[in-house]
């Protein structure tokens, strides 16, 4: 049933660009134990440097609002804000509620924003979701990846299988609105059975967004030397095919709505408002160790070195570690690999001129649909989407 | 300056690859004062960046070092001069090391102290002594720890005889004994003889192309007198020209009037192409009058060994494709190239090259310099074909060669095939002579002798099929061996052989340039074995790719690569799509590199698959 949020930003118009909104990620780089696949940009070895990390996020937020690329022009309305690691949810309590109170204080801030913290099962405390809600967070996203405990092993996670339920327990008591679960499929050792049964346990939660992600072996990684050293068996594709389609199955019957590659939401409103900004190639804010932003083409980021990034901070040295500005072709090109990811896909004006033939060609394949005016990925070009993107380019 | 004929020594320096001939010519130059410590840099002598990069020498070089020997009979009597003429090392290129032994009169040994002698060094060896060469035996890499001079010293004598006690021990690395080995040479190496008022004869052991002087001649005067401005005539080819320039090396080049008996240095006349001015080739004067009666002994015209279809992935790339092959031909007379069209991969050439490291050169400059994205076919031989009378008509001729196995003629109107064979010669530690009969015998090899140079170490002689040598035979002998055995191999004669074409079916298709010519026995293994590589090989596509092998229309071997069911990225948010985009723009450049054979895309590597796979069909494995 759809509420009237439903109808509101989300449906209509779908826009890519500016008008998809206007977010701000905050990182936060550590972890307690770092997983073996991980390629973000974390650490287990540098909690020492939490308390001045804390101080040298809550300048960078002061910095970048007074002099960053739209400090002069104004900032637009802020619509969602992400924090996320690491594990956000390592820092005190305070100190993380301060810093999404900060952003909300420093930026105008739509009634309606949505504001999400990343969480893991094992960092749950007495205190800690109410003082996010007092901060104003409305959402959390909750790292389950997986109840069963070998692969959990496997993947070196360190919570129990029956965390998540007392986590999200506790985050709904404490008047967290809406609460995302975060699966992994295609874990070797994991069986059909294994992955069934997540996706059930993680319904029972009532969930209202899950995000289900194909493990991905990175070569940068511990798990891809183990991997190409052949210590580790590697994900199978063949395999992670047939979970992904258990998981469309096993979730599109109980109602969900499966809106990117590995997302899906109860229903159209309570999907991710930050990251559809992302796929819709919107503008954002990166803040803190690794961070993103992008505002109209333009793209910079901040170094992934912990040091280097509170050394900056402190010694008020420029926190650009890095940026580029995407030519309107690439930025055509940007917008139609992100936007197919979304089963809206997108209106013809967004994305790069393409031939008949070649759209014909994609579609000959099987692979793109042309459906209320919008390209779209068929059901299987979607899992099949670099080879359409690459068809279309 | 000018030196009379006994104060000038020609030599060479045989050596095994990795032995240290190119540090030891470092180090003559460095301790003859020609070059300056500072601007000294590794292997000096080599040209090439493939040279320096791979560690060997393929083009010959020369140097001419004044010195003053401290030791032996001429010890304080003044200056000499001595002629080191750098030579390839490899097998492919033995031909030009015969050349280069024939501009000498002697050789420096040189065997690392560790190793022990190889089979390349004495097949080099005996090239010299057939030339006559003075040789000074020299163990080189002295300051190894695993290094045993006695040993190899015995083992040195036990192939040119001697003293082991006289056989001198240096570090080229650290220049201990260098000097040593100079005074020697001086000593022992006999001085050039020849007739200063003799017709000129000059021996050309190598040519070189340079984009702005065009062809450089080295050469080697025997007999008679050249000068600046002379009209020569190159007596194999007929070419005639005016010499623009003489110039000696020490080692940066140095204009000279005038060279005489003995001398070594290289010429400019205006010449285009290398294929002007062949190894082995002589120099006289073109005045009628003035010229030589006979030319030097030894001249052959290079002769292919393997051959390989070189095609452009992108076929509007051919005509630059022709132009490359052309300008490449300009500097490297050896390989051949003729056009061919194949179904699967449109039109490119046939090459021939002297062996299969030649090959890899070529394919490396191509990419290197042209920068031509390029399928190279697996490697293959030149057959003889026997055509059966009653199934051909009278003008049609009785026997044909085949280089390319997709020409072999249909299975009735073969009356025989023959194979190409060599001789072969392997050194190799006792411990591994099982491990190496093994190979040559599943290899069709034949027997011919075998003999323990020293207790632990054995020359062994087969003759061989030289289709079963030119793709994995090498690998799998020092994989066999642990790297000890070593290998050098001469062309000898056809014989018949029970042969058939295996080819392969890609989604049904047949692709011609996968078909391969093996023996009958293997062939079963082989279909199998070329199959499997190419399902590893072959990116998954849209839909089920059956892949065959079949000897005529029999399927011998069958595997499927399945449709792909993913491709996409799990994740992408902001710090992702910046570095999405270029890896799908480097994708892209990748699957333009994919040759497409039909409806199947098929990466380059995928044609030199049976590369991989031995002709018997044994999978290789690493890398």
């Amino acid at each position: 049933m759809l509420t009237a949020a439903d109808q509101g930003w989300l449906s209509d118009p779908v826009e890519s660009g500016s008008a998809a909104g206007f977010g701000v990620y905050l990182h936060v780089p550590f972890c307690a134990h770092r997983c073996g696949y991980c390629d973000f940009a974390t650490s287990d070895r540098h909690a020492g440097l939490i308390p001045r990390y804390v101080t040298a996020l809550r300048t960078d937020i002061q910095r970048t609002v007074a002099g960053g690329p739209a400090a002069a022009t104004g900032w637009p309305q802020v619509t969602s804000i992400f924090v996320g690691g690491g594990t956000p949810t390592l820092l005190d309590a305070g100190d993380l509620a301060g810093i999404v109170a900060l952003v909300g204080s420093s930026l105008p801030l739509a009634d309606d924003a949505e504001i999400t913290v990343e969480c893991n099962p094992e960092s749950l405390r007495p205190g800690l979701f109410e003082a996010l809600v007092d901060a104003g967070v409305n959402r959390i996203s909750l790292g389950v990846q997986s109840f069963a405990g070998h692969v959990l092993s496997f993947l070196e996670r360190q919570h129990t299988p029956d965390k998540p339920a007392e986590t999200v327990a506790a985050a709904r008591q404490a008047g967290i609105a809406q609460v995302s679960l975060d699966l992994i499929f295609g874990t070797p050792g994991e069986t059909a059975t294994d992955w069934h049964e997540a996706l059930v346990r993680a319904l029972e939660l009532q969930p209202d967004h899950l995000s289900a992600y194909a493990l991905t072996v990175h070569d940068n990684t511990r798990l891809g030397r183990q991997v190409a050293a052949g210590e580790r068996p590697a994900p199978d594709d063949d395999v992670q095919r047939d979970r992904w389609d258990t998981a469309r199955e096993v979730l599109g019957a109980a109602g969900f709505d499966h809106y990117e590659v590995s997302n899906w939401a109860r229903t159209p409103s309570r999907r991710s408002r930050h990251n559809v900004l992302y796929w819709r190639h919107g503008d954002y804010l990166g803040l803190g160790v690794g961070a993103h932003g992008h505002l109209r083409g333009r793209r910079w980021w901040r170094t992934r070195s912990i040091e280097g990034y509170v050394d900056a901070v402190e010694a008020g040295r420029s926190l650009i570690a890095g940026s580029e500005q995407v030519t309107i072709d690439e930025q055509a090109e940007e917008r139609l690999l992100l936007g197919l990811r979304l089963r809206e896909g997108l209106h013809p004006r967004d994305v790069p001129p393409l031939t008949d033939e070649v759209v014909q060609d994609a579609a000959d394949a099987g692979l793109l649909q042309l459906s209320c005016g919008r390209f779209q990925t068929t059901e299987q070009g979607w899992f099949l989407l670099d080879e359409t993107v690459n068809r279309l380019t | 300056m000018t030196y009379p004929l006994e104060r000038i020594r020609n030599f060479c320096i045989v050596a095994h690859v990795d032995h240290g001939k190119s540090t030891l010519a470092d180090r003559m130059l460095q301790l003859t004062g020609l070059v300056d410590p500072r601007k000294m840099r590794d292997q000096y002598l080599d040209r090439m960046d493939i040279e320096r990069e791979r560690g060997i020498t393929i083009k010959a070089q020369t140097v001419r070092m004044p010195y003053e020997p401290d030791t032996g009979p001429w010890a304080g009597e003044g200056e000499f001069l001595l002629n080191l003429i750098d030579t390839p090392g490899h097998v492919d290129f033995s031909y030009e090391v015969s050349r280069a032994l024939n501009a000498c009169e002697g050789a420096l040994l040189l065997v690392d102290a560790a190793q022990g002698i190889e089979a390349q060094t004495i097949a080099n060896l005996y090239l010299a002594l057939d030339a006559g060469l003075e040789i000074v035996p020299v163990l080189n890499k002295i300051d190894l720890p695993a290094a045993r001079p006695d040993q190899v010293a015995r083992e040195v004598c036990s192939v040119i005889g001697g003293d082991p006690d006289d056989v001198l021990r240096i570090s080229a690395k650290t220049g201990e004994g260098v000097q040593a080995v100079l005074d020697r040479l001086v000593g022992l190496v006999p001085h050039p003889v020849g007739d200063d008022e003799a017709p000129l004869q000059a021996l050309i052991f190598d040519s070189v192309y340079d984009p702005y002087l065009g062809v450089l001649v080295y050469f080697r005067v025997k007999h008679g007198r050249l000068r600046k401005g002379d009209k020569i005539r190159l007596m194999a080819t007929g070419f005639e020209s005016e010499v623009d320039e003489l110039m000696v090396v020490s080692p940066e080049p140095v204009a000279v009037d005038a060279l005489g008996p003995g001398e070594v240095g290289y010429l400019s006349a205006s010449i285009k192409e290398v294929s002007q001015a062949k190894v082995g080739d002589t120099v006289t004067l073109a005045d009628k009058k003035r010229r030589a009666e006979h030319a030097l002994p030894g001249y052959r015209e290079p002769l292919a060994m393997v051959y390989s279809g070189l095609y452009p992935i992108d076929s509007d790339d051919f005509p630059l494709l022709r132009d490359a092959l052309d300008k490449l031909r300009l500097n490297d007379a050896s390989f051949t190239y003729e056009p061919e069209t194949s179904a699967a991969l449109g039109f490119g050439f046939r090459c021939g090259f002297l062996g299969l490291l030649h090959l890899e050169i070529v394919q490396e400059r191509l990419d290197r310099e042209f920068n031509i994205p390029l399928v190279t076919t697996a490697p293959s031989v030149r057959y003889r074909i026997k055509l059966e009378p009653e199934a051909i008509s009278v003008e049609e001729p009785q026997e044909i060669e085949v280089s390319n196995p997709q020409d072999l003629p249909l299975p009735n109107k073969i009356a025989s095939i023959w194979e190409p064979t060599v001789k072969a010669m392997i050194l190799t530690p006792n411990e591994y002579v099982g491990a190496v009969m093994q190979l040559c015998e599943g290899r069709r090899g034949a027997l011919l002798a075998m003999d323990y140079l020293t207790e632990q170490r054995v020359e062994l002689r087969y003759k061989l099929p030289l289709g079963e040598i030119i793709t994995d035979f090498f690998d799998q002998l020092k994989s066999r061996t642990r790297g000890y055995a070593s290998l050098d191999y001469e062309r000898d004669d056809y014989q018949e052989s029970d042969l058939v074409k295996v080819d392969v079916l890609l989604n049904a298709e047949p692709v011609d340039a996968f078909s391969a010519i093996v023996h009958r026995d293997s062939a079963y293994e082989y279909g199998k074995a070329i199959v499997a590589k190419l399902k590893e090989l072959i990116p998954r596509q849209m839909f089920d790719v059956p892949v065959q092998a079949a000897i005529g229309s029999r399927v011998i071997a069958r595997e499927t690569i399945k449709a792909k069911r993913k491709d996409v990225l799990a994740k992408c948010y902001g710090g992702d799509v910046s570095r999405k985009r270029k890896l799908l723009e480097k994708q892209k450049e990748g699957k333009k590199k994919m040759k497409s054979v039909g409806s199947v895309d098929v990466p380059p590597e995928a044609f030199v698959a049976a590369l991989k796979v031995g002709s018997g069909g044994r999978e290789i494995s690493g890398s």
